[in-house]
C-alpha cells in the first residue's frame, strides 16, 4: 500500500525532529521515518527513556535532547520507527522496509536528515576483537548503559574522543591513556579562529572541563602520536604508536579509535545529487542552497548530513529546510519563510564560527588516512591498502574502477567504511587531488533487503515474466 | 608512451582483450574514459555462454562456441602471467522455464539451433518438470522445465579486466584512463587521436569504446549502429557455496566464487540511463524466488543497472575502415564470452592476419539492406 504525505523526513535525530515540528506548524502533512526504535538519532539515542544514571554520565546536553524528543513525540507528526529507506526515486517515491515488509511512501518533498558517520580509522590491527570505534562504544553506552569492564585506551582525535573519556570516567571506567593524533601544526592553523569560537563560550568551557576531568583522574595524554597500531594475534593486547621520534607501547585489551565524523552522503550520492569536496573536514558534502535544497528537485538535507556542524546547528538547519519546503509547496510566502528563518540563521552563523576552530584543530594528519600496505581497508571483502595501491597504479582513477578490480566496497556496508580511505589511497598513489577522485556510486538498496520482501510486492498468482527472454 | 604501433580507444573487456593480444608483438596504447563511464564490463553477469546464441545466425553460434572453447587456455595464460584467477569454469548451463508457453518456445528454439548448427553439432537437452527436480533439487515447484547445454560456463569479468590490465602493464603496453576523445584524424598516413588531455599518434587504430563506438567510428568512416539496452541486476550477501544446487550455471541467478549470488537481468530500452527502478528489481526478485525458494531470506546488498551495447540484430560488429585503412572498430554485447576469441583471433586479424571465418558476415554492411516495404 502506498501512503501519501506532503513532506517525508528521513531520520529522527535533532534535524529531523526539528524539521517535523516546524513543518507541522506550517500546515504540512509530514511523516518521519527512522531506522531506530526510538527517536533522538545518534546524539540523543534513547533520550526519552529517562535513565537517571545515564543522564548523569551523558550530561546536560542530553537533557535538552530529552525535551526535544518529548516535544516531537507529543507533536502529532506521523512517526515510523524501525523503518529503513532503501530507495528514493526521482518521482520522490520512498521504498521502505519495516519488520522485513516492503512499503511505499509518496511525497511532494523529502528532507534527508540522516546525520553523520564516523570517519573510518584503518590502522594496523583495527579489525582485531578489542579494537572498536569510539562511536560504537558510545552507542553501547547510550543504548544499554553498557560500559567496558576493563581499562580502555582512547586514540585518535576530535571532540567525541574527550566526550567519551569524560563519560567513561563519570561511569567509573578506567581510562588508561588518551593518545591524540592531531599534529602540532593543527594548533597553529586553528589559532586564528579561536576568537570567533569564543562566542561559543559554552562549547569551549565544556571542552576545558573535559580536559580538567582527565587531569583530575590522572589519565595519561599523549599528543602528536602517529602510525598507530593495534597489537595482538586473536585479540587486542596493546596499542603502539610513534611520538617524538620514539615508538611507545601501552598494554590494553580495549582500544577505542576515532578520527572525527563525516556527513553520511549515501543517499544524496545514490540519487546523483551534486557534492563538493570539503578540504578542511576531508569529506564530501552535498551541494545545498540556503534552504538546504540539493540539486535534485524536491530533496533537501538537514543536519550533519549536509556538513558537520553539530547537534545544536542540526535543529536550526532542520527548521530552515522545513520552511524552505513549506514555501516550495505553497504553504507560506517567501517573506513569511525568510522572517521565520531569521532567528535560526543567526544562531547558525554563531555556531559555524566556532566550528572552523574545531575543524582545523582536529583535521586528520596527512598520513593518517594512508595505512601501510598490509592493513585491510575494506573489511567486507578483505582488501588491503597494498592491493589498492597496486590497482591505482594499473589504472584506477576513481572508486568505481578500484572496486571493479578488487571487489572493495561490494560487501554489506556498500563502501561506507572503506570509501574515504580508498579515495585517499588512489589520490596519493596517482598524485591526484582528492576532490578529483570520483567516489563510489551507491545504489539501491541503501540498506539490505531480502529477496522475499521484494518479491512480496509482486502479484503471487502470475509467474513473473522472463525479463531476459533467455537471450544470453 | 613514445610512438605506439596501435592505439586502442576503449579499455573495457573488448578493447582490453584485443589490446592484450596485440601487445604480444606491438607497442599498444589503450585510451579509456573516466571512472564513471558507462561500462558494460563491470555491469554484466559473467557468463561464458553459448546456449541460445546465434538463433538464425549459425556463424555467430560458431563464433561464441569457438571462444568458449578457447576460454580455459586463455584463463590459464592470464593466471600464469598475472597471478589473477579469472574463476573460469565450464559448468554446463541451464535456463529455467515457468510456463507452458516458455517451455514450447524454448524447445522450438533449441531444435532450430541444432538444425542450423549442421555438422558442427549442437548438444542440448530439454528437461521436463520431473527431470528438472531430479537433477536440480533446489528449484521451486513452479518450474515446469529447463533447457541444458554442456557448452556454457562462467568467468568473473572483474578479475578478467584486472588480469588484462595487469598483463598489459607487464608487457610494456600503456593503459591510460580519464580521456574524452574529441577528434580522430589521419595525417601523413598516421592516425591522430585528440583527447582533452593531448594528442596521440599511431599508424593503426582500434575503436572498441562500447556505446561510444558509434560516434568515434563515424570519424573514421565506419558505421556502427549500436544502442544502449539497460539490464538490472541484484546481488545478495555471501551465501553458502552451492546454494542453488546442481553444479550448473543458471541464466538468471549465478553464484560467484566468493559466495554472493547475482540475479537478473532485464532488457529495457531507456537510453543512456543506468539507474535501477524498484518495479524491475522487484520482478527480478520474484522470479528468482519462484525459481529458487531457498533464496527467500537472502539479503540483497546491492542492485545495479548497466547498459548493454546492442546492434540492431544483437550480433557483434567487426570492421576495418574502407576510407581510412588501418582503422578498425569492434563491438559486441558479449564481451566476456567472446573475450578469448578477441584476444586471439581478432587481435591476430588486426595485427595483419586473416579475418576469422565466423566473423566474415559480422560486418556493418549487413545493416545497409533496406527494410522491405
Amino acid at each position: 500500500m502506498t501512503e501519501r504525505f506532503e513532506l517525508a523526513i528521513v531520520g529522527a535525530g535533532p534535524a529531523g525532529m526539528a524539521a517535523a515540528l516546524e513543518a507541522k506548524a506550517r500546515g504540512l502533512s509530514a511523516v518521519v521515518l527512522d531506522e531506530q526504535p526510538r527517536p533522538g538519532g545518534q546524539i540523543y539515542r534513547r533520550a526519552e527513556a529517562r535513565d537517571a544514571r545515564l543522564e548523569a554520565a551523558l550530561g546536560a546536553e542530553y537533557a535538552h535532547g530529552m525535551a526535544l524528543t518529548e516535544k516531537f513525540l507529543a507533536g502529532g507528526v506521523a512517526y515510523r520507527p524501525n523503518t529503513t529507506l532503501w530507495d528514493l526515486s526521482p518521482e520522490l517515491r520512498l521504498s521502505v522496509l519495516r519488520d522485513n515488509r516492503a512499503g511505499e511512501i509518496d511525497a511532494a518533498h523529502v528532507i534527508l536528515a540522516t546525520g553523520a558517520m564516523e570517519r573510518p580509522v584503518p590502522v594496523r590491527g583495527w579489525i582485531l576483537p578489542g579494537a572498536m570505534s569510539v562511536g560504537a562504544a558510545q552507542i553501547l553506552l547510550k543504548t544499554t548503559g553498557a560500559v567496558p569492564d576493563k581499562p580502555a585506551v582512547l586514540a585518535g582525535s576530535g571532540p567525541l574522543l574527550y566526550l567519551l573519556a569524560a563519560q567513561y570516567l563519570a561511569a567509573g571506567v578506567e581510562v588508561r591513556a588518551l593518545v591524540e593524533t592531531q599534529p602540532g601544526a593543527n594548533y597553529r592553523a586553528a589559532a586564528p579562529y579561536l576568537l570567533p569560537a569564543l562566542w561559543q563560550r559554552k562549547l569551549l568551557l565544556k571542552g576545558a572541563a573535559m580536559l580538567r576531568d582527565l587531569r583530575k583522574h590522572g589519565v595519561k595524554r599523549w599528543q602528536g602520536a602517529s602510525s598507530l597500531a593495534v597489537e595482538g594475534n586473536d585479540a587486542c593486547t596493546a596499542l603502539t604508536f610513534a611520538v617524538n621520534g620514539k615508538r611507545e607501547r601501552i598494554e590494553t585489551e580495549l582500544v577505542l579509535l576515532h578520527e572525527g565524523v563525516i556527513p553520511n552522503v549515501h543517499v544524496t550520492m545514490a540519487i546523483n545529487g551534486g557534492h563538493d569536496w570539503d578540504a578542511t573536514q576531508l569529506c564530501w558534502r552535498p551541494r545545498l542552497d540556503a534552504w538546504g535544497a540539493t540539486s535534485v528537485d524536491g530533496v533537501s538535507v538537514a543536519g550533519d548530513g549536509g556538513g558537520i556542524w553539530g547537534a545544536e546547528a542540526a535543529e536550526h538547519t532542520g527548521r530552515i529546510a522545513a520552511l524552505g519546503a513549506a514555501q516550495r509547496l505553497g504553504k507560506i510566502s517567501e517573506e513569511a519563510r525568510d522572517r521565520a528563518a531569521s532567528h535560526a540563521r543567526a544562531s547558525l552563523a554563531r555556531l559555524r564560527g566556532a566550528r572552523q576552530f574545531l575543524d582545523l584543530l582536529y583535521k586528520p594528519a596527512p598520513g593518517q588516512r594512508l595505512p601501510p600496505d598490509d592493513v585491510i581497508v575494506c573489511r567486507c571483502e578483505e582488501v588491503t591498502a597494498g592491493t589498492l595501491r597496486e590497482v591505482a597504479r594499473i589504472g584506477a582513477i576513481g572508486l568505481t574502477q578500484a572496486k571493479t578490480y578488487t571487489r572493495c566496497g561490494m560487501g554489506p556496508c556498500q563502501g561506507r567504511m572503506c570509501g574515504p580511505t580508498v579515495a585517499a589511497l588512489v589520490a596519493d598513489e596517482r598524485k591526484m587531488p582528492e576532490a578529483s577522485v570520483p567516489p563510489y556510486r551507491p545504489r539501491a538498496p541503501y540498506k539490505p533487503v531480502t529477496i522475499g520482501a521484494l518479491a512480496a510486492a509482486v502479484d503471487a498468482d502470475t509467474p513473473p515474466p522472463d525479463a531476459s527472454a533467455g537471450a544470453h | 608512451m613514445n610512438k605506439p604501433d596501435v592505439i586502442v580507444i576503449g579499455g573495457g573487456l573488448v578493447g582490453s582483450a584485443i589490446a592484450y593480444g596485440l601487445s604480444k608483438n606491438a607497442r599498444v596504447l589503450v585510451l579509456d574514459e573516466g571512472d564513471r563511464a558507462f561500462r558494460a564490463t563491470r555491469g554484466n553477469f559473467g557468463l561464458v555462454w553459448v546456449q541460445s546464441k546465434g538463433f538464425g545466425a549459425p556463424h555467430y553460434a560458431r563464433w561464441s562456441k569457438r571462444s568458449a572453447d578457447l576460454w580455459a587456455d586463455f584463463a590459464a595464460e592470464l593466471k600464469d602471467a598475472t597471478g589473477v584467477d579469472t574463476h573460469h569454469k565450464r559448468t554446463g548451463g541451464v535456463h529455467l522455464l515457468l510456463t507452458e508457453q516458455e517451455v514450447a518456445a524454448r524447445a522450438a528454439m533449441m531444435e532450430q539451433l541444432r538444425r542450423e548448427a549442421g555438422n558442427d553439432g549442437y548438444d542440448y537437452e530439454m528437461l521436463d518438470a520431473a527431470g528438472v527436480r531430479s537433477l536440480l533439487p533446489n528449484v521451486g515447484p513452479r518450474v515446469l522445465g529447463a533447457s541444458f547445454t554442456p557448452y556454457d560456463g562462467v568467468a568473473n569479468p572483474l578479475y578478467t579486466i584486472r588480469a588484462l590490465h595487469t598483463s598489459l602493464a607487464a608487457r610494456g603496453a600503456q593503459y591510460s584512463p580519464g580521456h574524452t576523445v574529441s577528434l580522430i584524424d589521419k595525417e601523413a598516413g598516421v592516425f591522430v587521436v585528440r583527447t582533452d588531455k593531448g594528442s596521440f599518434h599511431a599508424p593503426k587504430l582500434l575503436i572498441a569504446a562500447g556505446l561510444g563506438t558509434r560516434r568515434l567510428a563515424e570519424l573514421v568512416g565506419i558505421r556502427v549502429p549500436v544502442n544502449p539496452q539497460r539490464g538490472q541486476v541484484l546481488v545478495t550477501e555471501r551465501l553458502a557455496p552451492g546454494v542453488m544446487g546442481g553444479g550448473v550455471t543458471f541464466t538468471n541467478a549465478r553464484q560467484m566464487v566468493e559466495g554472493s549470488v547475482i540475479i537478473g537481468d532485464s532488457q529495457e530500452d531507456v537510453g543512456l540511463d543506468n539507474r535501477t527502478t524498484v518495479p524491475v528489481i522487484s520482478n527480478i526478485a520474484a522470479r528468482a524466488m519462484t525459481c529458487f525458494p531457498v533464496l527467500e531470506k537472502a539479503q540483497i546488498v546491492r542492485a545495479w543497472g548497466a547498459l548493454r551495447v546492442m546492434s540492431p540484430d544483437g550480433l557483434p560488429i567487426y570492421a576495418e575502415s574502407k576510407t581510412m585503412p588501418g582503422a578498425f572498430a569492434a563491438t559486441c554485447h558479449s564481451g566476456v564470452t567472446l573475450c578469448a576469441a578477441h584476444a586471439r583471433e581478432i587481435a591476430g586479424w588486426i595485427a595483419g592476419g586473416a579475418r576469422p571465418e565466423p566473423t566474415l558476415k559480422l560486418v556493418p554492411e549487413r545493416f545497409d539492406v533496406p527494410k522491405a516495404a
